[in-house]
């Protein structure tokens, strides 16, 4: 009996490996500085700018359907005049053990080898499982197919698919810049730098709050400030290991 | 009674209706469709051996492997075979200055990324996907351009992430 | 079977087929078209993305930009790296930009009035063609100029420098207007005027928020929309976790705003006593010893009435956490105050910001690093182009155009009907202009005064460049080029002077001589290029140093042995005798308006100029979450004693009229203060914009500062009451939550560490 509970054990360990796979290539992963962030929303309208997410206006806007893959919680706290203001920036945390992926049942987000958990739209039936399952409440539903007033849409990014009805997204860690760089380091036969790859929101943010690279190198600028004293990560205790590690706030 | 009848007639109308859709499937001509010009690769590719990326120069370098401006097609037929019907067509476009308003044969949705350049630096040949077209007077497309059909290639070859879904799907 | 039947049934049938065959023909799609370009245009290579740089002209900050181009086409904006100004980074508005490029509500032809003035329905206005729009626009200024009233032409612009500046003020002086002028609501005029009064800078010096160690902000909300925002934040980064120590920030405001949320400490002082406040500050500091220059025996004379237990009451700020501050300010390695727009915006404001620039001398806020540094600009006024105009502000023009001297009225970009106040007439004075013609990308409510509209280019089409200002201690140029094909029918400011020069002919046209703006900026350059040997510096012939302008966004110096400023250039006796002995006067008797009402530009609208963009009105404001419209911050106890909950629609009454918004209860404003963003409530401006929210700038008087001319937004009292009404107020609020509570496990979502804690942490470390 207790042999095949240890079997349930052993299978279980390997299904909760991140990704299900032996080895990864890379491992993703975005540090917020909250010390540095000051709320300025920069890297909101960035996002908007890369991802072609929809507006939807202020009935959208009230009816919860905002497409902000990235936002920025604030949190007002005491009373006057001891009073606190905290801000995070809350974006898809490509968790290793992500909740999202065990609950898609046609297996529409499942996690790549580059550590990262992606959304595939042409698969997704929309189910809403994925975004039940988040603890974050990242994950965004198209209600409707989108329109952009003409001639707004000459803007769209050729590089990232323009979402249908019935589809989940979310953040992707700007996987079609990860995918450029990619391949401008293969036509040049050499690897990619640490800091070559940008994210959009990391690229604007004008305090530097955000900084993207990979784990796996020591060497990164990730890796350096992952490794702070001040670094945590959002619902730890829900045991989801997430991509995103944020360093505290100094606050008295 | 007046209940059945029409129940039956709808039945017909839904047979009928389907047979319809059905037939303008088959009839459908998306593999090789009529261009504007009837331009021939048999001549310039077949015959005249024109290397393919001669005309479609951003093959090596982009996503697309672009289409040939009008400008080029005029670099060669303001001289060559100036009198021929086809070739007064071209030349009207280009007196217009307009573009030559060509038909897809090779469309892929909207979803898919797609990159010539990366077959290309690959070493795959024009001809493993778009086949013999240099003895095609009309194009015709020969793949099915179906996900199957990528998959089996990039197994065949082992392509690194080539059956993860975000290599093509983002 | 019947015959009959048959018949129905082959009917039925043969209709079902050919319905079914005509859906199947409709409900897939044509083959798409594959358009081939007719001439290739050079180094363009289809689906692959190019980088140009550029500038953004969102705001006055003047951010070099590089731009992503992709099938001729523009698709993101981003910081140029490589610029000293915003080194890489780009602000919400800026990246916003692009939706001003491809905005569905530009105007895409010139337009010539025919209904009646300030309508801006589309009916009112005929499309013509650029040939007669400029003819119209030539004919009127040339009428004027030959019968010798070329003084009746005037110009109005936004903020613009560079050889654009240059072009407009050449053009008014070839043609003998002295009548050109900008105008900005936030001009940011009241603190040049202090800075000059108290160091003798007229301008706006950098202010090195990154190395300083303690900043002491008095109302600058840096971190949002203060002067150089990007440039700020950088620095606000650096400040906080940059290779130095952690710097401190004190923020000083009746309204806790986005800086004063990221302040360590924020002190809710009563509206206009700041600058009584700083004295206080500068007091403790001489009676602590803390000063030890020689004139500090003056000082004490100076400041004599301002000690902290004397002034707490005007302030409300306890005397105990003056002296406090003082000692920590005086004792800080590189301490740093800064005034702000909120202190400019009272009637007393250039008197407080003087205050402000005292405390920073005598608490040793002046250094190099950290401190204050003088923007030097003689590299590229070497002509003395720039001065500041006092004189000219907005009420000189309402002024003029009452008294019927305006005759020909240009504007440029600028919507002053919107920003300023109602009682300051410019309506009923812009209706006694016979002519005037609006150069503008949108419909605006003070385009829709105009005779005559010219489309203009967006930043993304246009040739241009920019004399940044403030800069960052050294010289900056930043050149902007075309970075894709004009999407309307439009046309550039310049481009639209050099042809009205040629068209009005004499001396205009022969000052004023080149085809093209683009030719003009290029001799331009050339010029500056042949006449100073610190520009020329590395490059061998003007076109290699054009081409290096171009690719790398502009030209910058390095900042050598920056300085900070030392030299006072006003005496304790004349601060002491007069300037801010008192507090800010307010409209309305405290009786019948309780309340003071702060204006403050909203994040993503500045003044009301990104309400037009779809990006920005769905951008939560960063403290209320709100989108798509207007609210009013009170604070939860005043909130309570009037019977407000969030969401209830109020009326907000001044002595000058009243206007309705949405309730959203504020513990970070103080309990005798409301405060209304500035950016919505668009009578016109497109589709994104019009008819949202309120415009708060329609219930304050017209109050000048009265040394700068400066409008003033904060001195007008109100009373708020319940009002009802249509409409509700529209939160995005934050949703990371575990059972439904935002905490983890118990723990906050934000999580802190003390300062004492980061201190142990640091050492730890290295």
């Amino acid at each position: 009996m207790s042999g095949v509970i240890d079997k349930i054990k052993e299978r279980l360990k390997d299904f909760r490996r991140p990704g299900y796979y032996k080895e990864f290539d890379h491992h993703y992963a975005i540090v917020i500085d909250v010390d540095r962030c000051n709320g300025c929303e920069a890297c909101v309208v960035s996002c908007y700018a890369e991802n072609n997410l929809p507006v939807v206006g202020e009935q959208g806007c009230e009816d919860n359907r905002v497409f902000n893959w990235l936002r920025i919680e604030r949190y007002i706290e005491g009373e006057y005049p001891d009073v606190k203001v905290k801000f995070i920036p809350v974006m898809c945390q490509q968790c290793d053990a992500a909740p999202c992926e065990i609950g898609c049942p046609v297996y529409a987000t499942y996690h790549n080898q580059d550590g990262l958990n992606v959304q595939v739209y042409n698969r997704c039936v929309g189910t809403f499982t994925c975004a039940t399952y988040c603890p974050y409440d990242v994950r965004r539903f198209n209600w409707f197919s989108y329109k952009w007033d003409k001639p707004l849409d000459e803007q769209l990014n050729p590089d990232v698919t323009v979402r249908e009805m019935g589809v989940m997204e979310k953040c992707t860690f700007c996987i079609q810049r990860i995918r450029g760089v990619n391949d401008k380091a293969k036509d040049g036969k050499r690897k990619v730098k640490d800091g070559e790859i940008q994210t959009a929101c990391a690229q604007s943010c004008p305090t530097g709050a955000i900084t993207f690279g990979d784990l796996m190198d020591p060497e990164s600028k990730v890796s350096k400030l992952a490794a702070s004293k001040r670094g945590y990560k959002l619902f730890e205790n829900l045991e989801t290991k997430p991509s995103v590690i944020y360093l505290k706030r100094v606050m008295d | 009674m007046i209940l059945k009848k029409l129940v039956i007639l709808a039945a017909v109308f839904f047979v009928a209706f389907v047979i319809g859709y059905g037939i303008d499937a088959a009839l459908r001509t998306d593999l090789d469709p009529v261009q504007p010009i009837k331009f021939s690769h048999k001549i310039h590719a077949g015959t005249n051996e024109i290397p393919c990326q001669f005309c479609h120069i951003y093959a090596e370098r982009s996503r697309v492997s672009g289409v040939p401006n009008v400008q080029r097609c005029m670099g060669c037929h303001k001289i060559i075979k100036t009198e021929s019907p086809e070739i007064k067509k071209l030349t009207a476009y280009w007196d217009k200055r307009e573009p030559i308003p060509w038909t897809k044969v090779h469309n892929l949705p909207d979803y898919v990324y797609f990159p010539h350049k990366r077959h290309i630096r690959a070493g795959r040949k024009c001809a493993d996907c778009h086949g013999d077209i240099a003895s095609m007077d009309r194009v015709r497309r020969v793949s099915s351009l179906q996900m199957g059909w990528c998959l089996q290639c990039h197994k065949k070859y082992d392509v690194k992430n080539g059956q993860a879904c975000w290599t093509c799907h983002i | 079977m019947k015959r009959r039947d048959f018949l129905k049934y082959i009917g039925v049938g043969g209709a079902g087929v050919v319905l079914g065959g005509v859906f199947g023909k409709i409900s897939r799609p044509p083959g798409a078209k594959l358009i081939p370009y007719l001439i290739p245009p050079e180094d363009i290579i289809p689906g692959v993305g190019a980088w140009y740089s550029s500038l953004c002209t969102q705001c006055p900050a003047g951010c070099g930009t590089v731009v992503k181009v992709m099938d001729g086409r523009a698709k993101k904006v981003e910081g140029n790296p490589l610029h000293p100004v915003n080194k890489g980074k780009l602000c919400a508005r800026g990246q916003a930009g692009l939706q001003a490029l491809y905005n569905p509500d530009r105007i895409k032809a010139p337009m010539k009035r025919k209904g009646t003035r300030g309508n801006g329905k589309p009916g009112e206005f005929e499309e013509i063609s650029w040939e007669r729009a400029l003819k119209i626009l030539s004919a009127n200024i040339k009428d004027l100029s030959d019968k010798g009233e070329a003084e009746g032409v005037y110009l109005r612009t936004n903020t613009v420098r560079g050889h654009l500046d240059k072009l407009f003020g050449g053009f008014m002086e070839s043609l003998g207007s002295p009548n050109y002028s900008q105008y900005e609501l936030y001009d940011y005029r009241s603190l040049r005027f202090a800075n000059k009064a108290a160091f003798a800078i007229d301008a706006i010096p950098h202010y090195d928020i990154a190395n300083a160690s303690m900043v002491l902000s008095f109302g600058a909300d840096f971190n949002s929309t203060w002067i150089s925002p990007v440039n700020y934040g950088y620095a606000y980064g650096e400040m906080r976790q940059g290779s130095g120590v952690r710097g401190r920030l004190v923020h000083v405001e009746p309204r806790m705003s986005l800086t004063g949320a990221n302040a360590d400490e924020w002190v809710p002082i009563r509206p206009g006593t700041e600058g009584i406040f700083a004295l206080s500050i500068a007091y403790a500091i001489l009676d602590a010893g803390l000063y030890s220059g020689k004139d500090v025996a003056k000082w004490k004379t100076a400041l004599a009435g301002f000690s902290p237990s004397a002034t707490a009451r005007t302030t409300d700020v306890a005397a105990a956490r003056t002296l406090k501050l003082a000692k920590e300010f005086a004792a800080a390695e590189r301490p740093l105050a800064i005034g702000g727009e909120v202190v400019a915006g009272y009637d007393n404001g250039v008197s407080s910001l003087l205050a402000v620039n005292i405390l920073n001398y005598l608490g040793g806020g002046t250094g190099a690093k950290g401190g204050i540094i003088p923007n030097p600009d003689e590299l590229f006024f070497a002509d003395g182009t720039q001065e500041m105009d006092f004189e000219r502000g907005i009420a000189g023009f309402v002024k003029d155009a009452a008294s019927s001297k305006v005759k020909v009225l240009m504007l440029h970009n600028t919507n002053p009907l919107f920003t300023t106040s109602p009682k300051l007439g410019l309506e009923l004075a812009l209706k006694k202009v016979p002519f005037i013609c609006a150069m503008t990308s949108f419909m605006d409510e003070t385009s829709a005064m105009a005779d005559l509209i010219l489309p203009l280019h967006t930043s993304f089409e246009e040739w241009g460049d920019d004399f940044t200002n403030p800069a960052v201690g050294a010289p900056v140029a930043t050149l902007m080029q075309p970075v894709v094909s004009p999407v309307f029918n439009t046309r550039g400011a310049g481009d639209i002077f050099v042809a009205l020069a040629s068209a009005i002919g004499g001396k205009v046209a022969e000052d004023h001589h080149w085809m093209s703006y683009a030719e003009y900026l290029r001799a331009a350059w050339n010029d500056l290029y042949d006449k100073n040997a610190e520009i020329s510096r590395g490059t061998l012939t003007f076109d290699g140093f054009w081409n290096k302008l171009l690719q790398e966004g502009g030209w910058w110096k390095k900042a050598v042995n920056p300085s900070g400023v030392k030299a006072l250039s006003t005496t304790p006796k004349k601060v002491g005798k007069g300037l801010f002995a008192k507090p800010a006067k307010f409209a309305g008797k405290m009786s019948d308006y309780p309340l003071y009402l702060m204006l403050y530009p909203q994040a993503g609208h500045l003044d009301g100029r990104g309400a037009n963009l779809p990006w920005l009105q769905e951008l939560p404001d960063p403290i209320t979450t709100v989108v798509w419209g207007s609210w009013v911050e009170i604070n939860p106890v005043t909130a309570k004693q009037l019977g407000f909950k969030e969401g209830d629609k109020v009326r907000i009454e001044s002595p000058y009229g009243s206007i309705k918004a949405f309730v959203f209860p504020y513990a970070g404003i103080r309990p005798d203060t409301v405060a209304l963003p500035i950016g919505q409530g668009h009578k016109l401006y497109g589709r994104y914009a019009k008819g949202r929210g309120v415009n708060p700038i329609e219930i304050i008087p017209a109050v000048a500062d009265k040394d700068s001319g400066a409008m003033a937004l904060n001195c007008t009292r109100v009373k708020v009451e319940h009002s009802g009404g249509s409409g509700r107020l529209v939160k995005i609020e934050p949703t990371a939550k575990e059972h439904g509570k935002p905490t983890q496990h118990g723990r906050p979502i934000v999580q802190t560490i003390t300062s004492r804690e980061y201190k142990r942490l640091k050492k730890e470390t290295t």
